[in-house]
């Protein structure tokens, strides 16, 4: 909705009231003028001149009348029945007053206050029935099975929701992987899980040196736990890259600084207590380059 | 109309609008049979209207059926000051009416889900003696005294559940051009009117 930035002046009010009186402002703008209607000290006879008029456009004669289906009456009827009864309790404890044949027309009456209300709910309360309880007793238990229905239900949605968005989340962390790895001189490697269900992912490492990950299954990282990444030429020790944390999704996407490149590297992924590791401590995820063939 | 024509039909206008309050009175009492006779009195003219602004017979039905429940769960607010129960239930009719036609409109800003009500509730009936003197010819011919334009703007407005921007655009008027119609059109008709009731 848009909204107006200012208060709406007598002005700018008046020259609307021609729309007001009809209906046919934006929200916004009836909104404003009601709020200066509501608000402004002056007389507001425009208003009243024009609204006076609207009424009789309920009775153009250009409307063709045409009477409702039948059945639109019996579900008002029905909707208000259900209205009352949710509004007073048990129809069948309503009391009407008999009407008075030769007394005049009432005033309206207005709805009971709301102590009125909670005084007639327990002059009620008084005099239910064993059975009735029963029915009540039935209904907050089947309230109380569909709301645990419900918030089941919830719940598996939103984990649902969760995994869709971790699946979203590594497909685009792949396609990176992927534009690395269609450069030239780039080497790819499958990460594999070190411990059944463990985290596992793709990986490419670029000619400059520099590895763009892809991992999903990580274990969520808590303070200053840091997953480290690892580049590990043969016969040489690991060259520590880089470090990231991951959030519930369990999933990340990562570049790497430049680390060295060579025939038979691996890449691998270590769970570690804080970064700045030099050796790995916990290797959750690792695998072995090997260059795409064109 | 002669005097003595307008004296009955005022008559029985004022007897229908007692009849109206007395019944309102005991919807506001939360008598089902009352809400009956409510319906079966203006279910024909709430539905030509709402069928008229909608276009739509379906969503016809849901505007009378969401104005009627609407009014059993208000009637207590029903001011007679503001005009007669029919002004008052007919003027909800068409807010809800215009209601749904702008959701079904999906470039127009939706209104709020629960909308104010409609300025003909919230403005007094200025003309309280005029109210009961007209009927459905003499509203015609005032109606048909208005220019082709300030008539279709008039239309637009109130049948159509355009607003002001709208009109203009469908019009092809300038905006100002809009308000301008729409201010002397409405102006056009109280006299129209008042001269209705006068003669």
């Amino acid at each position: 909705m848009t909204t107006r930035p200012t208060p709406m002046t007598h002005e700018e009010a008046v020259d609307l009231a021609p729309l007001y009186v009809l209906d046919a402002l934006d929200e916004a703008d009836m909104a404003a003028v009601r709020e200066h209607l509501a608000t402004c000290p002056e007389p507001h006879a425009e208003f009243e001149e024009l609204g006076g008029v609207v009424p009789y456009l309920l009775d153009d004669p250009a409307t063709e009348l045409v009477d409702p289906p039948a059945a639109l009456g019996e579900r008002i009827m029905a909707a208000a029945a259900a209205d009352l009864a949710e509004r007073t309790g048990p129809a069948a404890e309503r009391t009407t007053p008999p009407p008075v044949a030769s007394a005049p027309a009432p005033a309206p009456i207005p709805f009971p206050s709301a102590d009125e209300r909670t005084a007639s709910a327990e002059r009620t309360r008084g005099r239910t029935s064993p059975l009735e309880w029963a029915f009540r007793i039935a209904a907050v238990v089947v309230v109380a099975v569909l709301i645990g229905w419900n918030l089941l239900l919830t719940r598996q949605v939103s984990d649902l929701q969760q995994q869709a968005n971790a699946a979203g989340q590594y497909r685009t962390a792949v396609t990176e992987v992927l534009d690395v790895a269609a450069q030239p001189g780039s080497q790819t490697a499958l990460l594999a899980p070190q411990q059944p269900g463990g985290p596992r992912g793709i990986a490419a490492v670029a000619s400059d040196g520099s590895v763009q990950f892809a991992m999903q299954d990580l274990a969520p990282t808590s303070g200053t736990q840091v997953y480290e990444t690892w580049a590990i030429l043969p016969g040489s020790n690991p060259v520590p890259l880089g470090s990231f944390q991951v959030d519930a999704s369990g999933t990340a996407s990562f570049t790497s600084k430049q680390g060295p490149t060579g025939p038979g590297m691996a890449v691998a992924v270590s769970r570690e207590p804080q970064s700045g590791a030099t050796a790995p401590t916990e290797v959750v995820s690792v695998g072995v380059t090997a260059t795409p063939s064109s | 109309m002669t005097d003595r024509d307008a004296e009955l039909s005022g008559r029985v206008a004022s007897s229908t609008d007692d009849a109206d309050r007395d019944v309102l009175a005991r919807v506001s009492n939360g008598e089902l049979d009352a809400l009956q006779e409510l319906y079966d009195r203006y279910r024909t003219m709430a539905y030509s209207i709402a069928l008229r602004i909608t276009a739509d017979a379906s969503l016809a039905e849901d505007v009378v059926q969401d104005a009627f429940l609407g009014a059993w769960r208000n009637a207590a607010r029903y001011a007679e000051a503001r005009g007669s129960v029919k002004t008052w239930l007919l003027s909800i009719v068409h807010h809800r009416a215009v209601d749904a036609v702008r959701r079904r409109r999906p470039t127009t800003e939706l209104p709020e889900a629960e909308a104010p009500p409609p300025p003909a509730l919230t403005l007094p009936d200025i003309w309280p003696e005029v109210a009961g003197n007209l009927d459905r010819a003499e509203i015609a011919a005032a109606l048909a005294r208005l220019s082709d334009v300030q008539r279709e703007a008039i239309e637009l407005a109130y049948f159509g559940g355009l607003t002001q921007v709208e009109i203009a655009d469908r019009t092809g008027a300038p905006l100002g051009t809009v308000k301008s119609r729409v201010r002397l059109g409405l102006l056009a008709l109280r006299d129209a009117l008042t001269g209705e009731a006068v003669s």
